[in-house]
């Protein structure tokens, strides 16, 4: 909501209040003002009337004038096309420098000497009309010629935007956001209301008739009028550009000006689309439409009550019959009708559901009395009703239960000013019971809190003392927390491992997770209005999000790359689950002098030992998964306590080229079966351990699982623990290689005698031999 | 004598340790001199010999001292000269961390969880996908509020939604626990709406007390929001305006002054000098109704974490917090 200080200053008096101040009072009071725009026009630009206006000899669209500035005449050459003798005008003269920049020098145009400028509303720093010069006229206040324009306050205004919460409707007009000032201010509205003398005019009576069905909630109230030579005042078309909305029409930019002014909803209709061929009494009919909203209908539909106006009942002509209609209709009824049947709705609608202004009248004459201060109309007499009676809500409330909410003692008296500021009426039951009854206006006020609302409003927020809050203490350290303590811990583990974390959004493209073989969300459960097609499902994987922040990473020349997130993801039945990914491309580690600037490549043991370095100890055993990001000879499931939990492989080296990847690894696990939890300890021998290594001859696609399982089952005495350490193959090995295992011995009891270490490896080689048939090189 | 006195001089003109050593066994090794001179005095005159013997130990022991000493200066020396032979450029090794960073706006959502969990609130999750009574309705936003307008939410197919705020979850515990309660729920929400301020999902904290009535005031919602903005963002003046949400009345927003500028004024704030970083309320009677609690009173609040990371690390760019960019996370290793 838009609105300016001089435009207030028409309903309130606000003689000595600040910009900076009435700022301040809007944000204490619930209006939040988002912008503040100062207009200002800069020295030397002066206030001048065009005296002649010639054509230009030597060029067609020049104009030659004569302008009077006050103390002389000046000749000034312009080139707009609605320059004309007789004209007020903004002169920018020698020496003034223009907004832009620009320093205003005599020129000769075309062999014509020119003194200065006339000037349009954008040239001197004001908003753009879009209509030529600006055209002056008394709607600016009073201005002498030769006045410099800076000293005009109604074109050097101050513009406030604010920032309206959805239960204000009443605060969507200028009238209605200085209602609210009245209150903070204490200072009255300024009395509108004109004695009109409507004697000699023609009744409406008798040129309009409006019946209407029962029950539909609706106020209406017509004027007409026999529109001729209307001209859009100055500061309307100033005002409206700073509004930032623009209207066909000039009777319908005034019907905006007035309702943006008053809050009433105002619509002016083609007087003769009501009326039937050849007859000039023109009948209106409410009536509730095929979808149940209230309409305005002749021949055909004129408007939707609230809700639109049908092209075919707009005005389209300068003169002739007007019908204006101001209108009102609770604003959950339209609200509501639209989210059972949606129907395109016009500009106005934001204020019509959000609540419009009930007193019509007002903003009925105001529309008026604008058209007949600024054309050579005729106005009809009277107007034409129909009337609704609304019960007031009645609200009681006592001054503890006040007092309780807001947890401070608030003043009796101030309550009962701030309310009747306000606009509502209050009454005493008892010395400390408040019964109140709410303004129409008001229709968001339906209960004691709202009353409240309005008392801290304008109490001021910062005038309530902050108390601590007393609990009855709890033990409040449920299951949810030690997940999100887990979640914690893992990342800060990732965290240290060298992965950055990333967020990416639960939405995929479904199109990528179908051509990677994972599962998307079942048709009937989708998305049903999606934001963008490459965000138009939810993802079944946290891999295609880390792979394109990798692709990412890499156009943007990281050659080491090291990615993990963990996060929500979705089967195709829509259950969520957690789960953590971990992706890892390129460069171990980045280019230095120890590496000679030719770091090693991830591998599969290195990438599996960084996972490691985060959850712990795990198995790894072959795997087909089931999507084809996959390289299909490095994948693995991870293992641990024998369950498995996820996924560890390189990517397929097609997927590498299609995200201009360097090789790359990645994992993605079950974030609910990784471990957490207290760790126990098991007794450790002081003994001395012994290491001793064997190097097997065996087939190359025998697996090491196998070898593992083989020795694990043997229970050697004293083995500790024993893992590969080398692997090598060569032409005279044939379909044979060399494993070397190292193996560590120790016993509790006693330092290991080489006897000891010769059983024991005995029985390993034993095992091997009778188990898989493989033996020492 | 004058024999051992050469090995003095030589002692002193030793170059290294290796020359010592050799000196050391001229000296007293087997073949050494001073074994000589002990074997000559054997042919000596008795008178003398006790004379000799003294003067030969005095000799064999000053040397000693001497030969020790010379080494051990030439062993610090050579030390040196190995230390000075290993030495390098320390500055081709200022380096970078290898270690990876956790995100700024989890790493933000882990300091607010912190505050309220030793504040003891509980932590409560839930679901992204959800229905729309715990959503909408039961938040005191029906079917015809403005608020609802589809442009802001994403729904299903079967009429299901993604939660727009993390209120729900306020909800459904309430639903399941009596009062009195003490949670936030923080998590990731989402609204139909993408452009350079806006993503189609972000993190929110909302939070919850609910205990008897007239037992919660707005003046003890004061004190909490006040003390947590103070521990986020250190010495800054705190503002309440009075504002408008279905499911609180009265209802705020909370401003801190611009920790950019420090309240001057700058485009980060548009020159207001405040900052716009929390809504909060006394809660709703119709929310309480929804619940089925009877004769309580409760306060909520609710922020953004993307925000408070922006601000309290002057993140420029909300889209970038989603792209998994190195060249930002690399900031907070």
């Amino acid at each position: 909501m838009i609105v300016t200080k001089s435009w207030l200053n028409e309903w309130i008096d606000l003689d000595g209040i600040s910009t900076d101040y009435l700022a301040k009072t809007l944000n204490s009071i619930g209006l939040e003002v988002d912008r503040i725009q100062s207009y200002s026009v800069p020295n030397k630009i002066i206030f001048g009337r065009v005296l002649e206006c010639e054509k230009h000899p030597e060029a067609d669209k020049l104009n030659i004038c004569q302008v009077d500035i006050g103390a002389s005449t000046r000749q000034i050459v312009c080139g707009a096309s609605n320059i004309r003798a007789g004209l007020d005008v903004v002169v920018a003269t020698i020496g003034a420098t223009m907004p832009d920049g620009t320093i205003i020098k005599p020129v000769k145009l075309r062999g014509v000497e020119s003194d200065g400028m006339i000037c349009s509303a954008k040239e001197i720093g004001l908003e753009d009309t879009q209509d030529g010069i600006l055209e002056l006229d008394s709607s600016i206040g009073e201005y002498t010629l030769g006045q410099e324009v800076s000293e005009n306050s109604t074109l050097c205004d101050d513009l406030i935007e604010i920032e309206l919460t959805a239960n204000r409707g009443d605060c969507l007009s200028v009238r209605g956001i200085a209602r609210d000032l009245s209150a903070a201010f204490d200072r009255p509205l300024k009395d509108k209301s004109v004695e009109e003398n409507e004697d000699k005019r023609v009744g409406i009576g008798r040129i309009l008739s409006l019946s209407h069905e029962p029950n539909l909630h609706v106020n209406l109230r017509y004027k007409a009028v026999d529109l001729k030579d209307l001209v859009l005042p100055c500061i309307v078309k100033l005002r409206l550009a700073q509004i930032e909305e623009k209207r066909e029409t000039d009777i319908e930019s005034v019907m905006l000006y007035a309702t943006h002014s008053s809050g009433v909803i105002l619509r002016a209709y083609n007087y003769s689309f009501f009326c039937e061929d050849n007859n000039t009494l023109a009948k209106a009919h409410l009536a509730s439409d095929d979808n149940g909203y209230a309409s305005i209908m002749a021949k055909e539909k004129a408007s939707t009550v609230g809700i639109i106006q049908e092209d075919v009942s707009k005005v389209t002509y300068d003169e002739g019959t007007v019908l204006i209609e101001a209108s009102y209709i609770p604003p959950d009824i339209i609200s509501r009708k639209m989210q059972e049947v949606k129907m395109p709705s016009g500009p106005m609608y934001y204020r019509t559901s959000r609540g419009s202004e009930p007193e019509l009248d007002q903003g009925l004459d105001f529309c008026l009395r604008l058209i007949d201060s600024n054309s050579n109309s005729s106005l009809y007499g009277g107007n034409i009703e129909l009337g609704n009676d609304y019960e007031d809500t009645v609200i009681s409330v006592s001054k503890k239960e006040i007092d309780k909410i807001i947890g401070a003692d608030i003043d009796k008296v101030k309550i009962t000013n701030i309310l009747n500021n306000l606009g509502f009426s209050t009454t005493k039951s008892s010395s400390d019971k408040f019964v109140i009854s709410v303004p129409r206006y008001r229709h968001d006020i339906s209960h004691k809190q709202d009353i409240v609302e309005e008392i801290v409003r304008l109490v001021g927020i910062d005038n309530i003392p902050s108390k601590a809050f007393c609990f009855t203490e709890d033990n409040r350290l449920g299951d949810d927390y030690l997940t999100y303590k887990k979640r914690q811990s893992y990342r800060h583990k990732a965290a240290f491992s060298g992965f950055f974390e990333s967020v990416h959004f639960v939405f995929d493209e479904k199109k990528v997770l179908q051509k990677y073989g994972f599962e998307t969300l079942n048709e009937e459960l989708e998305l049903l209005n999606p934001i963008v097609n490459t965000l138009d499902t939810l993802r079944s994987t946290l891999l295609t999000g880390l792979l394109k922040a990798a692709s990412h990473n890499s156009k943007n020349g990281y050659l080491s790359i090291k990615l993990f997130e963990i996060g929500s993801l979705f089967n195709s039945k829509r259950e969520e689950s957690l789960k953590m990914a971990m992706l890892f491309s390129g460069d171990r580690e980045s280019q230095n002098l120890s590496n000679a600037g030719k770091p090693a490549k991830v591998d599969f043991g290195f990438f599996a030992q960084k996972l490691s370095d985060i959850i712990g100890d795990f198995k790894l055993r072959e795997f087909e998964t089931s999507h084809s990001l996959s390289h299909i000879y490095q994948c693995a499931e991870v293992m641990i306590d024998g369950k498995p939990v996820g996924e560890l492989f390189r990517v397929h080296p097609t997927v590498e080229d299609d995200y201009d990847l360097d090789v790359t690894y990645m994992c993605e696990l079950d974030f609910g079966k990784l471990p957490y939890g207290l760790k126990t300890a098991t007794n450790t021998s002081k003994y001395q351990a012994s290491f001793k290594d064997l190097s097997l001859i065996m087939p190359q696609d025998m697996s090491y699982e196998k070898v593992k399982t083989t020795i694990e089952s043997a229970n050697v005495n004293n083995l500790v623990r024993f893992y590969p350490v080398d692997r090598y193959s060569d032409e005279s090995l044939g379909e044979n290689m060399s494993l070397s295992i190292r193996f560590v011995l120790q016993s509790s009891e006693k330092t290991l005698e080489e006897e000891d270490i010769t059983s024991s490896m005995d029985s390993i080689l034993e095992s091997l031999q009778s188990s898989l048939g493989i033996g020492l090189r | 004598m004058n024999l051992l006195r050469e090995w003095y001089d030589a002692i002193k003109d030793a170059q290294s340790v290796e020359q010592i050593e050799e000196i050391r066994i001229s000296v007293f090794g087997k073949k050494g001199v001073l074994a000589e001179q002990f074997a000559k005095m054997k042919t000596a005159p008795n008178e003398e010999k006790s004379k000799i013997a003294q003067e030969l130990n005095t000799h064999k022991s000053a040397l000693m001292n001497e030969l020790t000493a010379r080494k051990i200066t030439l062993q610090t020396l050579e030390l040196k000269e190995a230390m000075k032979a290993e030495s390098i450029d320390v500055s081709l090794f200022s380096s970078k961390s290898e270690a990876g960073g956790l995100h700024p706006v989890m790493e933000t959502m882990d300091r607010i969880v912190e505050y309220f969990s030793s504040m003891n609130f509980a932590v409560k999750t839930g679901g992204m996908v959800e229905d729309d009574f715990n959503n909408f309705e039961a938040l005191n936003l029906p079917k015809y509020h403005p608020a609802r307008d589809m442009q802001d939410t994403f729904y299903f197919k079967d009429e299901m939604l993604l939660r727009t705020h993390t209120s729900p979850v306020q909800i459904r515990t309430m639903m399941n626990t009596q009062p009195p309660i003490r949670m936030i729920a923080p998590g990731a929400v989402f609204r139909r709406d993408y452009d350079i301020t806006h993503t189609p999902m972000f993190h929110q904290i909302e939070g919850l007390l609910v205990d008897d009535e007239g037992k919660v005031s707005f003046a003890n919602l004061k004190f909490i929001l006040e003390d947590f903005l103070k521990y986020m963002f250190g010495d800054v003046e705190v503002r309440f305006r009075p504002s408008f949400f279905p499911f609180t009345e009265p209802s705020a927003e909370v401003d801190i002054s611009c920790v950019f500028c420090k309240g001057k004024g700058c485009r980060v704030c548009s020159k207001t000098g405040w900052l716009e970083v929390l809504g909060c309320g006394i809660v709703d009677p119709n929310v309480f109704e929804a619940v089925k609690y009877k004769n309580v009173s409760g306060y909520a609040f609710g922020l953004g974490v993307e925000r408070f990371a922006m601000l309290i690390h002057q993140i420029g760019d909300l889209r970038s917090l989603f792209e998994g960019d190195i060249k930002l996370l690399e900031q907070f290793q």
